[in-house]
């Protein structure tokens, strides 16, 4: 049961590591990298009562 | 009020999301925290004895509430994610902050190696299978909970403050399930310390066991990451921080008592499972088994935490161009620093199989420290700089400088303390933070735009 | 003041930077490990009459280390397993001065660099 489990954790760790490995893949060709790293220190508060509608 | 979850459209500014409440800020702080009463704080009897323990619990839980009292000054009024990072650029200046960032992630991501560790040596030793290692568990532990904190905050933090608060009560429990108002019958306290081996060391032994004593409560002070995503910092983040220091005290009393009454000290201060030892002495299946799981719930809660802390300490770095801007980066869709995350999953996981829990518990502790010793400096210049009434505070600590200056001491005689454990372990690791400012003076600061780093919208200090 | 404009760094420089930054971490995590200068001194004080009486344990402690699987001869080397605090005053002087060293250079650097922040910041306007 034991051995079962440890081998159920490498498998879980394997698909999310490929998983988060595409999904960065795949932001960083679809998003521009002005876009990524456009936040800004203390502008926050300013964005997030702006972020009105 | 509509933020939304969509990916934001080109011209936009991407940025954290603020979603989190008070209650996500003492999960994150206690969260982290409470993993120190299931593993750790014991090593401080080892270094001497169970009174000493009981000491260094009261006067580090002083170190810390003064920690706390002074964070949430500053913090209330800078708020951005970094925490004691954006504090220092605002306050000390650039290289402090370049060092205290690197402070905050070799604290936060050892702690979560040791968290990684204790978890997969605890279901070894449960399983008790020949052949069985901890290499699964631990790669699972820190991968899972690094997606947890890809895919967004509010969901991580939901998680933590659900398993921390099993942890919680199961200490609870514990406590009271051992009758804890009647010595004799389960709990055996003035037989387990005695006037012969309360202090096995005498006083030296009290003061080297601060350097584990710091255990109790090391990572409070990471609460203040969350400052870019709590709704209302100012309100939530001293409430939240005080709360939790709080109920650490609690906790700590608590497992001192009842560990103490059940195990002698020698055991206590080698054990790796306190608490889950003094439920199987209890003879209870129901209650060893709870321990069992609260201490796995507890390193889950910790580690968690701290990918949540360290990513955001390394994306404040690399948004002020301290390091490349690469890592500023924030996810379109689930607003995390996506790039940090990724980045310093390799590095734990590495040191997660190579080092040992003494070892990477040892690291985060002087990280932490140094850390401190910084904040009594800092809260000092912060007053003299913007006094009383010249910016809004959210919070003010009362009996200032005497939280400043209890701090500062008690920073000394912790470091005196890892100097009679690890003394040149201490002087590697500060000649390496010297060796890196000395790069990051020299060197990497000519890629960083001056004024831009001070972002809050204060008066200028006074003396310049 | 004018304002300082820094210079943009090329992707190499970046990777570069980046790369020296985990050498240096690494570095300092692993060497202490490598040149086993981690850890304390602690020492067993052997013992050669290995009973629960000579190892200081009275009823009570004894009942517990056998429901712990200890017996006094297993469970002799974790109680003789001591500490031995000794001051070795040259290293604690360097550990000192390098403590007070590094935060005095942290604390002046910083100040240079601050008070450039605060001109440009200030003087704008």
């Amino acid at each position: 049961m034991w051995m079962a489990l440890s081998y159920a954790c490498w498998g879980i760790s394997i698909v999310l590591a490929l998983w988060m490995l595409y999904d960065w893949f795949k932001v960083d060709t679809t998003f521009s990298e002005e876009v990524l790293t456009s936040s800004r220190e203390g502008e926050l508060e300013a964005v997030s009562e702006k972020h009105r509608i | 009020m509509t933020i939304t979850l969509e990916p934001v459209i080109h011209g936009d500014r991407v940025s954290l999301l603020r979603v989190l409440g008070p209650a996500h800020v003492w999960a994150l702080g206690v969260g982290i925290v409470l993993v120190g009463e299931f593993t750790g704080w014991n090593f401080a009897a080892d270094k001497g004895g169970a009174l000493a323990a009981l000491i260094v619990c009261w006067l580090v839980g002083l170190l810390y509430t003064s920690v706390a009292m002074i964070d949430s000054e500053v913090t209330s009024t800078v708020a951005a994610a970094g925490g004691q990072y954006a504090q220092a650029k605002h306050i000390v200046g650039p290289l402090m902050a370049f060092n205290v960032a690197l402070f905050l992630v070799f604290a936060y991501t050892m702690l979560e190696v040791s968290d990684a560790i204790l978890l997969g040596d605890t279901i070894v030793a449960k399983a008790g299978v020949e052949g069985l290692t901890h290499n699964s568990f631990i790669a699972a532990t820190i991968v899972v909970l690094a997606w947890l904190n890809y895919r967004g905050v509010l969901m991580t933090l939901n998680v933590n403050f659900v398993i921390t608060a099993i942890a919680y009560i199961s200490i609870v429990i514990l406590f009271f399930s051992v009758s804890p108002w009647t010595q004799g019958a389960v709990l055996k306290l003035n037989e387990l310390v005695t006037p012969d081996n309360a202090l096995p060391y005498g006083w030296i032994g009290v003061i080297a066991a601060f350097q584990f004593g710091i255990w109790y409560y090391l990572g409070i002070e990471g609460t203040t990451q969350a400052a870019e995503e709590v709704r209302s910092p100012a309100r939530s983040l001293p409430y939240g921080t005080m709360a939790g220091m709080i109920t650490l005290l609690i906790a700590a009393a608590m497992t001192w008592y009842v560990c103490a009454s059940m195990m002698p000290w020698e055991y206590l201060g080698i054990t790796y499972y306190p608490l889950w030892d003094a439920g199987k002495l209890t003879g209870s299946p129901l209650l060893e088994n709870l321990l069992f799981i609260a201490t796995l719930l507890a390193a889950l809660a910790s580690a968690n935490g701290c990918i949540n802390d360290a990513a955001r300490a390394w994306f404040s770095l690399g948004r002020d161009r301290y390091l490349p801007t690469w890592f500023s980066a924030v996810h379109p869709k689930y607003r995390t620093p996506y790039r940090s995350i990724l980045f310093l999953l390799p590095i734990a996981l590495a040191f997660a199989f190579i080092a040992d829990l003494n070892q990477a518990i040892t690291f985060s502790i002087l990280s932490g420290v140094l850390q401190y010793t910084f904040m009594s400096i800092n809260i000092v210049m912060f007053r003299k700089k913007w006094p009383l009434g010249s910016i809004r505070r959210g919070y003010t600590h009362p009996f200032h400088p005497l939280p400043a200056i209890v701090l500062f001491c008690l920073c000394v005689v912790t470091f005196f303390a890892i100097f009679l454990g690890f003394g040149s372990q201490l002087i590697a690791m500060v000649a390496f933070y010297f060796l890196i400012s000395l790069w990051f003076h020299f060197y990497r600061y000519k890629f960083v735009r001056r004024g831009d780093q001070f972002t809050m919208p204060w008066p200028k200090p006074q003396g310049y | 003041m004018s304002r300082y404009k820094p210079p943009e760094q090329s992707k190499a420089g970046q990777i570069f930077d980046i790369v020296v930054v985990v050498v240096a971490i690494f570095v300092a995590l692993w060497l202490p490990l490598k040149l086993g200068l981690a850890g304390a001194a602690k020492s067993i004080d052997a013992l050669d009459t290995k009973t629960w009486e000579a190892l200081g344990q009275n009823a009570t402690m004894a009942s517990i280390w056998e429901k712990l699987g200890y017996t006094p001869e297993t469970a002799h080397d974790i109680i003789r397993n001591r500490f031995h605090y000794v001051i070795d005053w040259p290293t604690l002087i360097i550990m000192a001065a390098v403590l007070i060293g590094y935060f005095v250079f942290l604390f002046r650097a910083s100040d240079r660099e601050y008070r450039e922040v605060i001109n440009e910041k200030f003087d704008d306007k």
